[in-house]
């Protein structure tokens, strides 16, 4: 009898755990794919990682009962994903923004050639975010997320929340500069 | 309710945020969460916790007989202390001391080959009798009575007189 118990009990905890999972993906998978896009700017590539950051969860479905903010563990894990991803590919060619972008971008109402230009433009705005140091263009990229708040960006970074206002501060101050000087540059 | 994004955006240039929030609004692509679901299904499951064959579980008959467990603990201690007595028969420690080989300091002075010899303890010395001069001898033979030992010369010198009695 015990047997059986506890086989039942297994085929419960199983059945509740891929339920638990389903209703993840269902729920934070396009935020996930957000933000990995955000950072790797490749559509191909942050679905990989969302897929990568869904099976590490499975992996740790056991652990899914202790975690308090699901979606903030998610994005957790996914920016690790990615960050990783990153470094690796330094040594690949870069990805061509540009063509990326105007293939992704909503171009509702524009002609090609705005669409074009707009996309010319962001990849500039873009390639200065990647000039900034590591810490501040982590924060300055996730707090273009506007359902993370300034808490749950610290806790995706392991950092104090007033670390991330003063990192954010940098950061923005840093833009500000280098976008004025490729201003005057042209 | 999460609580709402406290960074205002008006004091970053404009188009830096304004690139930031258009990439990190995107909409997933069509069909992603399916894409997902099918992986994890494909996922393979092996890792989870393995289970005991039922015959060896705790449940079973044979574990409840307090002789088959001691059997099954004798049995387990003959082939751990078994395998241990097998691996010390066969190695043995070396006999031989293997000695460093003693380099010399690079760039400092040379011993010239000068060896170090082992201070050992001083052995027995022998002293070979000293043959005394023949004058000695004739010298001894005249001598007057010889002094008494175990006292000073000035103790056995004759006593001045004592004073005399009032």
């Amino acid at each position: 009898m015990e047997i059986a118990n506890s086989a039942v009990n297994d085929q419960a905890r199983q059945h509740a755990e891929e339920t638990t999972l389903a209703a993840l993906v269902s729920q934070y998978s396009g935020t996930l794919y957000r933000v990995a896009f955000s950072v790797l700017r490749n559509a191909a590539d942050a679905e990989d990682a969302v897929q990568e950051a869904f099976m590490r969860v499975l992996r740790h479905r056991d652990t899914l009962g202790e975690v308090r903010d699901q979606r903030v563990w998610l994005v957790r894990i996914v920016w690790n994903i990615v960050l990783d991803r990153k470094r690796r590919a330094k040594t690949r060619p870069e990805t061509d923004d540009v063509t990326e972008l105007t293939r992704v971008l909503p171009a509702a109402g524009l002609s090609a050639e705005e669409r074009a230009a707009a996309a010319q433009h962001h990849a500039h705005v873009l390639a200065c975010v990647e000039k900034l140091p590591a810490k501040e263009r982590e924060v300055l990229m996730l707090s273009a997320f506007e359902e993370l708040s300034s808490v749950e960006i610290a806790s995706v970074l392991a950092i104090t929340e007033s670390s991330v206002r003063s990192r954010l501060f940098r950061a923005r101050n840093l833009m500000a500069g280098l976008l004025n000087h490729s201003r005057s540059v042209r | 309710m999460n609580p709402p994004n406290r960074f205002s955006h008006d004091s970053v240039p404009g188009a830096a945020e304004e690139t930031l929030r258009l990439i990190a609004s995107l909409p997933a692509p069509e069909g992603l969460e399916e894409r997902v679901h099918s992986a994890l299904r494909a996922a393979p499951r092996t890792a989870r916790i393995l289970h005991w064959p039922v015959a060896l579980t705790s449940s079973s008959a044979w574990m409840r007989s307090s002789a088959m467990r001691s059997a099954a603990a004798a049995a387990i201690v003959c082939v751990v202390a078994g395998g241990g007595w097998s691996i010390y028969s066969r190695v043995q420690p070396p006999k031989v001391i293997a000695m460093p080989a003693h380099v010399a300091a690079p760039g400092g002075f040379s011993n010239a080959g000068a060896m170090r010899t082992p201070q050992t303890l001083n052995g027995p010395v022998v002293k070979h009798p000293v043959p005394k001069p023949a004058h000695a001898k004739t010298t001894a033979r005249t001598a007057p009575t010889p002094l008494h030992r175990g006292q000073p010369v000035a103790a056995q010198a004759p006593k001045p007189p004592a004073p005399p009695a009032n």
